[in-house]
Order: structure tokens, then sequence, then C-alpha cells
């Protein structure tokens, strides 16, 4: 119950804000509010949620992954090369090998944090300069080609009505949600997360934990990779390294907190959707795009902030600063009080 | 007969060795690249081409100047590759190939690099977000800044004063920008070592809260740090404007990972408190080396993103090793 509550207060605000810019840009642009608008806006915020929740499994243990642009990369590459041979064998087969791939990578960042407890940040940054390196092998140029009726499928609608994506990120989300709230392996990541001491000591596995979160991380980042090359028909050896900077983002809009520990996936959808609309009512206002690395960056800024609890902390440095000198004066008369 | 035997672990040699062993394999594998260097192309140790990479890694060591400020106190400044290209950017359009706008520029780079690395710091410090996601939308706002002023096209050029400061000689001898380098790199590890302002740095990376129980303001010197990197990063942009003559958008991208990975194979730690300069100016020679020698060897950009990543793993396995 009380955790009910707690996710409430953490995932509403968030909402709220995306509900609040959804109903902005309508208002900029009717046109915003047609179904086929909507349809567009889920296969383009696909990625970003996928990206996002493997971001947000890492960084619940504590840590973080930077070489998830540079896995979707590689499953992208990887998948698009295996696409254009266009049997439906291969088709399967991307389907089953390319996440094994995503794991594989995942799982290999963990074991070497794990095993040598190097900081996560240097580890990933390593090991994404790899993958880039082994995705640019097999793609040095963005190639390959996708048939279309699998692209029409991955981001088409099935029965005419219902859009593919908004399945696909509703599922991986639902799945997400059971792993973190309803297993043993979610509840020892928050533990962890929260403590890692505390969380060894009360008899979890912290090592192994962790291990098998960087593999989520990895499957979650080759499925966005397999998205990706479906929706642009292609590979592209460089197509994963925006992701780096805006899934982190998008966690942490959703309510995540990188100290790991707090928040969640049901706040990346919202998280998402902002980080998204900005830019789309930025396009529909017709300002240029140079100022929206700008607004991205102040946005995610302030959700720091408030993440942070940085609002009460900005209000406490502003009033030391102008009351400094009462309370010096106040303290300096309590001493004198005191010496006679 | 006891007092007759020296005791090995008193002598000021072995300890000196024991506490720079990372700084001497580092200076070691130096030596032994270039002769790896010299044997697979023989040009490699001439004169001229050990001041041409010297000078390649005076750039990158400059800007590690602050990322390694900013690394020992358990932060981390990925806004550096902005900073380096708004300094770029700015000293290309505001010098504008005028020999007379050149030190006020200067100076006006190295203020405006340390207001946004105070940005960086007030953020971190005060409001208490992490370092990595700050210093990331900071540095995405940059990138949106310079594009704004640029509107995606570097202007103006370099003067030729500034020409001379980053590819001149002085008396046909020595480069001018490894001078530069080597004085600031002297300044710094005196900044370090010798001053409270330096030993405070330690401290809050070793353990803030300590610290800050012990009396240092921590926030202050935290800013301070992230804004001395600021300015170090924009000081490099301006200073490679001299190398490119043009404004490039691009040119501080890279120096992102490359100035981490120099202090980061330099020794120092990423949990902060633990390192120095001196093993972050092997770090930058060593990397501009290997790259070097990778061109050489005519290995592809796939290649050499491999060979980087594994570079690093391999050494953060070799320094933080389990006992």
């Amino acid at each position: 119950m009380i955790e009910k509550q707690r996710d409430l207060s953490l995932y509403l605000p968030v909402y709220l804000i995306a509900i609040v810019i959804y109903i902005i840009a309508g208002i900029v642009e009717p046109v915003f509010f047609t179904w086929n608008n909507n349809i567009n806006l889920f296969t383009r915020i696909t990625p970003l949620v996928l990206a996002a929740l493997a971001q947000t499994f890492v960084i619940l243990t504590g840590g973080i992954d930077l070489s998830i642009g540079s896995i979707i990369s590689l499953t992208n590459v990887v998948s698009a090369s295996l696409f254009c041979l266009n049997k439906l064998e291969y088709i399967t087969m991307v389907l089953f090998i390319v996440p094994l791939l995503g794991l594989a990578t995942g799982l290999i960042n963990g074991f070497i944090i794990t095993k040598g407890e190097f900081s996560p940040l240097i580890v990933t940054l390593a090991t994404g300069a790899i993958w880039q390196g082994v995705a640019l092998i097999i793609m040095p140029i963005p190639g390959g080609e996708v048939d279309l009726s699998i692209s029409r499928t991955l981001t088409g609608k099935i029965f005419n009505l219902i859009p593919f994506p908004l399945l696909i990120f509703l599922f991986f989300i639902f799945i997400s949600y059971f792993i973190l709230k309803k297993t043993e392996f979610g509840r020892s990541i928050y533990a962890l997360g929260g403590n890692e001491t505390i969380a060894y000591e009360s008899g979890i596995a912290c090592k192994k934990i962790k291990f098998m979160a960087y593999g989520v991380s990895g499957v979650l980042g080759a499925f966005t990779g397999i998205f990706l090359s479906a929706w642009i028909f292609s590979g592209d050896p460089l197509v994963g390294s925006p992701y780096i900077l805006n899934s982190i983002a998008v966690a942490v809009i959703g309510g995540t907190s990188l100290s790991g520990g707090k928040g969640g996936v049901l706040g990346i959808i919202g998280g998402a959707y902002i980080f998204l609309l900005i830019s789309n009512i930025l396009n529909l206002w017709g300002i240029s795009t140079f100022y929206q690395y700008v607004v991205k960056g102040l946005i995610i800024i302030f959700a720091l902030i408030i993440s942070a609890g940085g609002l009460i902390k900005l209000r406490n440095f502003l009033v030391s600063f102008y009351f400094d000198k009462i309370i010096k004066n106040w303290k300096g008369g309590e001493q004198k009080y005191y010496k006679h | 007969m006891n007092r007759n035997i020296i005791n090995i672990e008193d002598s000021k040699i072995f300890n000196f060795i024991l506490k720079n062993k990372i700084i001497i394999f580092l200076y070691f594998s130096i030596l032994v690249l270039f002769i790896l260097g010299t044997i697979l192309s023989r040009g490699f140790i001439s004169y001229d081409h050990v001041l041409s990479i010297l000078r390649i890694a005076s750039f990158l060591g400059i800007v590690s100047m602050g990322q390694t400020i900013v690394i020992l106190t358990g932060g981390i400044d990925l806004s550096v590759g902005s900073l380096i290209t708004m300094g770029n950017l700015f000293t290309c359009m505001f010098i504008n190939g005028i020999n007379s706008n050149t030190l006020w520029v200067l100076i006006v780079m190295i203020l405006l690099g340390s207001l946004f690395g105070s940005f960086n710091g007030f953020g971190i410090a005060y409001l208490k977000i992490p370092p990595l996601v700050m210093t990331l939308a900071l540095g995405s706002v940059l990138t949106g800044i310079n594009l704004i002023f640029t509107r995606g096209a570097g202007k103006g050029l370099a003067s030729p004063i500034l020409r001379y400061i980053s590819t001149g000689r002085l008396f046909d001898f020595i480069s001018l920008i490894i001078l530069i380098w080597a004085v600031l790199s002297v300044f710094f590890i005196l900044l370090l070592n010798s001053f409270t302002f330096g030993r405070k740095i330690y401290y809050i990376g070793a353990n803030e809260k300590a610290a800050f129980l012990s009396g240092i303001k921590t926030n202050l010197i935290k800013t301070l740090a992230y804004s001395i990197s600021g300015a170090t990063s924009s000081l490099t942009g301006a200073l490679m404007a001299g190398y490119t003559v043009t404004a490039f958008l691009g040119i501080g991208n890279e120096y992102i990972l490359w100035s981490i990975t120099a202090v980061v194979i330099g020794g120092t730690s990423l949990t902060g408190g633990k390192g120095g300069y001196l093993g972050t100016i092997a770090g930058c020679i060593l990397l501009v080396l290997i790259e070097s020698i990778l061109t050489v060897a005519q290995i592809p950009e796939a290649g050499r993103r491999i060979a980087n990543g594994l570079l690093i793993l391999i050494l953060i396995s070799i320094y933080f090793k389990k006992r």
C-alpha cells in the first residue's frame, strides 16, 4: 500500500507534465490529436522506450551503461544484414540470434564489472568502443536492406486497427514491470541498488544479480536494434549513439534515481513522451533544430533538479545566502551571552 | 648483526618506486611503444615525429588537466567536448584573423569556459545532481549554443600569432605549445600537491563527508574544480583554433572519451582521491602514440576503436587488481 502510494507520487507528475505538453502540442497544431499522428508517435517512441528500459535495469543497480548505444548499433547492423537475406528462416533467426548477441554483450559488461569490481562507467565506455568497432567492421557505411513486408509488419497495424509498436512497447514494459516487482531477481535489484552492503549481508548474491541485470539490459538493447532496423529499412553503424544520452535522460525523467534503488519502469512512457513531444512542438513552431539541443539539455537539468530534491536545496541555498548575516549576528550574540 | 642489514622497505628509492609504480610502468611502456614504432617504420623515432606526437598530446594534456581535477573529486566531466568546440568556434569568430584581438579573446575564452564550468559545479555541488548527467546535459546545451551562434558553419580565422603559438617552434628547436603544456603542467602539479586547494581536492575525493566535517567548504571546492575544467577545455579549443586555422564544429567530440581515457590509464581512480597529473601526462602521450602506431600500421577506424577499448580494459585490470 505504502509502495503503491510512493509509486503514484513518483509517476503522477511525469504523466501530468506529459499530458499538459500533449495538449499544448494539440492546441498548436490540431492535426496532432488525429489517430494517424498518434500511430506515428507510437512508432517513434518505441526505440526510446526500449533503450530507456535497458538503461533502467542497470541504473536501478546503481550502475550506468554507456555501451547501450553501441549495443543498439551492433544489433541493428547485424539484424539488417540478416533481414536482407529475405527468407522466413532468416527472419526467425534474427529474432533468436540478435537477442542472444545482445545478451552476450550485456553479460560481458556485467562479467567485467562484477569480476573486477571496476567502475561501470569506464568499463561500459571501453566495451562500447569495442562494440562500435565491431559494428563498423560488419558495416562500414550505412547499408543493408530490410524487406518492406517486415518493416510494414513491425511498424504497421494489426487487423488494421491496433498499431504494432504500441503492443511492442507495452509488452516490454509489462514484462519489465513483472520482473522488477514480482520476481526475486527484481526485488534483489532494488535491494542492492539501495544499499549494496546491507543487501549482501541479508543474503543476496549481489554480483550474480548485477551480472544478470546487465544481461537483461543487453537483450533489451538488442530488441531496440531490431526495431530500429525495421523502422529505418536498413542498418547504420552509428544509429545508436544518440540513445546513450536519450536513454539515460528518459529513465531519469521517468522517475528513476541515478544513485540506484529508486524508481521503476512505469514512468518511462511519460518520460519518453515529454522528451519526444518537446522537439515535436519546437518543430511545429518552426524553431530551428539548433535550439532543440539547448531545450533538451535544460529539460534534463530541470528534471534532475526536481528528482534530486534540488528545489528545496536551491531554496535553502538562497535563504542561507540572504540570511547568512542575520544568522551570524544572532550566533555572535549568543556566544557573547555565554562568555559573560 | 641486524643493525648492518639495510631494510629494503625503509629505503627512499624503493618507497618511491612502490608509490609511483603505475607512472613508472606507463613511461616504460611509452619507451617500448617508441621502439615498436621504429620497427614498423624507420622514421618513427626521428626528432620531428616525436615533437609532432608531443604537440598533439599537448592539446589532450591541457584538456585532461581539468578532467584530472574533476575525477579526483570523484566526479566526471562530459561537457569538455562541447566546451572545446565552443572555444574553437568563438575564438575564430572573434579573432577573425587580426593579431591585436588574440590576447583578449584568449582571456575571454578562459573566463567563459570557467563560467560554464561553474554552472556544472553549481548543479553538482549545491543541487546534488549526479555529475555524469549534469555535464552531459550542459554539454547538450552548449552544443545547441554553438550551433545557434554559428548557424551550423564555422566562421572566421585564427590570427598569425595564435597560429604561431599552436604550430610554431621556438628557436627552431621546440614547439611553443609543448612549452606551454610543460609550464601549465608544472603549475598544475604544484597546485595539486603543494597548495591547500589541491590537498582539499584529494580529501573530497577520498571521503566527501569526512572532508566536510573537518571544515572544508566541499561545495565551493567542487565548483572551483569544475570551473577549472571548463577553463582548460575552452582554452584547448582556443589553442586548437591556431592548429586548424578555421573553426570546425565537431572538433571536441573525440576529446570526451580521450580525456577520460587518458586520466584513467594514467592511474587516477574514477572513485576519486587517488592519482595525479603526472600519470595523466603519460596517459596522454601513450594514447597519441598508440594512435600514431595504428596509423603507421594502416589499421582502419573500426580497429582503432576496438584497440582503444581493449587498452582501457587491460590497463584498468592491471591497476585495480584485487588483492
